[in-house]
């Protein structure tokens, strides 16, 4: 796939290791450490796919979510959530929330990429 | 009024009436006979004066004829003639008397006049037969005067009683139809009254009792805040919805209880399901850096390139750090729900509290470089020596000053000890920070052991939130308290004191 992935974690173990990873396996990765952050890089970087943790400082990723959905610049970006709420009400909040996708931590990597390429794809 | 009051009410007035109508009636019996009386006096006295009459006029003729046969003849009255009509004359005298007797008071004037007349017209028909015999006696039996005389005053009066006798026949006639009358309205007075008195008595008790049935109907549907307050009732039947409503209000109060005992254990049931939700989150946190670094690493070992040996150490060092963070998290479970179910134990030894804040202050100053805040310590050492769990005091204090720097960014942290002066012997510690502070709601809920910090700071600050709920617990156990005093944006300060033994405020309870 082209384009960046961006990846916002404010745990800053977790988001340097899934860059690392991320990078590894061929991708080109941004990050950003909060939900405001994230919407504003969504805007000017124009990432091909957003991997988004819920748990944030500042803004959380649902809200993060629904302003992503109503903006019409970045609306069409995918986001995978990520996050270590692991119930399925947790799943559904996040694909309400406008989420296209749903992986929950300790991170399935493989499973991870193919939810990227996924997403991509069907965009 | 009472119901008991209402009945009595009626009862004596039903009484009193029937009193009266009794009353009446013997007024009216009595009135009645005395006038009964004066009208028989009235009749005898009438029939006497015809009598007397009668004799008078009989005895007026035989005189008379007496008188021409003396005028005429020589012939004498023998004695026992003589006492035959001195006897008749006597009677005659003695009839009148009966008749003064008979006579009514209004009349004694006629009768005194009668008497009079009478005595002089007697004396004079006596004087006739006394001097009969006697040829010198000059007779005037015929001089009509006195038997004229005694005769009109015997009309008189017999006028004046007749006329006496209709007035009581007209009298007792008024009093027989008063008495009537009155017996009358009374009666119907008493039926009257008490039928309002019963239509009364009825429709207040029955109006009572209709609310009382509606009350209980509504209370006993559930309706616990409805109250009878509608009976104008001072007796029994308010006494009864007095009853009812205070019934009503502790039937309402022990709903209230149940339902906030259960609110409560539905709260400590949603509690704990967070709890479990946010203790999987936690563990999952750590998980995702162990497995995802060991992953990563396993995949650059397999890798042709050669190893970065420095940044492998580092991400080594990383998965190592995770694997504490979740050891600690697993303690701090392990630890509450010890407390929780009552095994955690004290371990009790002598110990200088401020020898183990210097020590806490040390282990902390990583921790105060990383987010550049200053540490204020003053003079830890004049502290009471205290016999109470030396490493669960520790671990307080490890506790609030790591939380003070979690929450304070190139501000001052200040630990502060005291003893006490209202409790000699005591310590009270207090860990002060310049950090962001707290409101009135979140420091209500800030020792709460299944109540996690909000997720936002959380996210924040990190932490399980479980750090101050094994503090509170473990400030009591060792026999003391935690508090709290914080402002949004001006800080926070933790304020504990602790006996310089657990057993004194067991003894002191």
């Amino acid at each position: 796939m082209s384009g960046k992935i961006l990846l916002v974690e404010d745990n800053e173990l977790n988001r340097d290791m899934l860059m690392r990873r991320l990078n590894r396996a061929g991708l080109d990765v941004i990050t950003a450490g909060d939900g405001e952050q994230a919407l504003e890089l969504m805007r000017s970087a124009q990432p091909a796919v957003v991997l988004m943790d819920m748990n944030l400082p500042v803004m959380d990723g649902w809200t993060a979510c629904r302003h992503a959905r109503e903006d019409t610049l970045i609306s069409h970006i995918p986001i995978i959530a990520l996050t270590a709420h692991a119930s399925d009400a947790d799943r559904l909040s996040a694909l309400e929330a406008g989420c296209d996708d749903y992986a929950t931590k300790p991170v399935d990597f493989p499973g991870l990429l193919i939810k990227i390429e996924k997403v991509s794809e069907s965009h | 009024m009472s119901l008991r009051r209402r009945l009595t009410l009626s009862l004596v007035t039903i009484l009193i009436l029937f009193s009266i109508n009794v009353g009446t009636h013997f007024w009216g019996s009595f009135a009645r006979n005395e006038s009964m009386e004066a009208y028989r006096n009235s009749v005898t006295a009438a029939q006497l004066s015809t009598q007397v009459e009668q004799l008078l006029n009989d005895k007026r003729q035989t005189i008379l004829v007496l008188d021409t046969i003396r005028d005429n003849t020589d012939d004498q009255l023998d004695e026992e003639e003589l006492r035959q009509a001195r006897e008749q004359l006597e009677s005659i005298r003695l009839r009148i008397r009966e008749l003064g007797v008979v006579s009514h008071d209004v009349t004694r004037l006629h009768f005194d006049r009668l008497q009079e007349s009478s005595q002089l017209l007697l004396d004079q028909w006596l004087g006739f037969y006394d001097g009969y015999n006697s040829p010198s006696y000059q007779s005037d039996v015929n001089d009509p005067v006195p038997y004229l005389q005694t005769s009109e005053h015997l009309k008189e009066l017999e006028q004046r009683q007749a006329f006496i006798a209709v007035q009581r026949a007209n009298i007792i006639d008024r009093t027989i139809a008063l008495t009537d009358r009155i017996t009358v309205i009374g009666f119907i007075a008493s039926i009257f009254l008490t039928a309002t008195l019963g239509f009364f008595l009825v429709r207040y008790t029955n109006r009572s009792l209709k609310h009382l049935k509606r009350g209980t109907e509504r209370i006993g549907s559930g309706d616990l805040s409805y109250r009878i307050d509608n009976i104008d009732d001072s007796g029994e039947l308010g006494d009864l919805a007095a009853a009812f409503n205070e019934m009503s209000d502790k039937l309402r109060n022990a709903m209230y209880d149940v339902s906030k005992a259960r609110d409560s254990a539905d709260e400590a049931n949603a509690a704990k399901s967070i709890f479990l939700a946010n203790v999987s989150h936690e563990l999952r946190t750590p998980l995702n850096a162990i497995i995802g670094y060991s992953e990563m690493l396993h995949d650059e070992l397999s890798d042709e390139r050669e190893l970065d040996r420095a940044q492998f150490q580092q991400d080594l060092e990383k998965i190592i750090r995770s694997g504490r963070q979740l050891l600690n998290l697993i303690n701090d479970i392990l630890d509450l729900s010890k407390i929780e179910t009552g095994k955690m134990m004290l371990h009790c030894e002598t110990f200088q509290p401020g020898d183990l804040l210097e020590q806490a202050c040390d282990a902390i100053t990583p921790q105060l470089r990383e987010r550049n805040n200053q540490l204020h310590s003053p003079d830890l050492s004049g502290l009471p020596t205290l016999y109470n769990d030396a490493s669960k005091f520790r671990q307080v204090f490890t506790n609030l000053l790591s939380n003070a720097c979690k929450f304070t960014e190139n501000g001052h942290i200040n630990v502060i000890a005291r003893e006490p002066p209202e409790h000699p012997g005591w310590v009270e510690i207090a860990v002060q920070d310049t950090g962001i502070g707290m409101t009135e709601a979140q420091q209500k809920l800030v020792f709460e052991a299944f109540v996690q910090a909000e997720s936002s700071t959380s996210a924040n600050y990190g932490g399980t939130g479980l750090g101050l709920a094994i503090c509170r617990d473990y400030c009591e156990l060792m026999g003391g308290s935690i508090r709290v005093s914080s402002e949004p944006g001006a800080g926070s300060t933790f304020t504990v004191l602790l006996p310089s033994d657990p057993e004194l405020t067991l003894e002191a309870a």
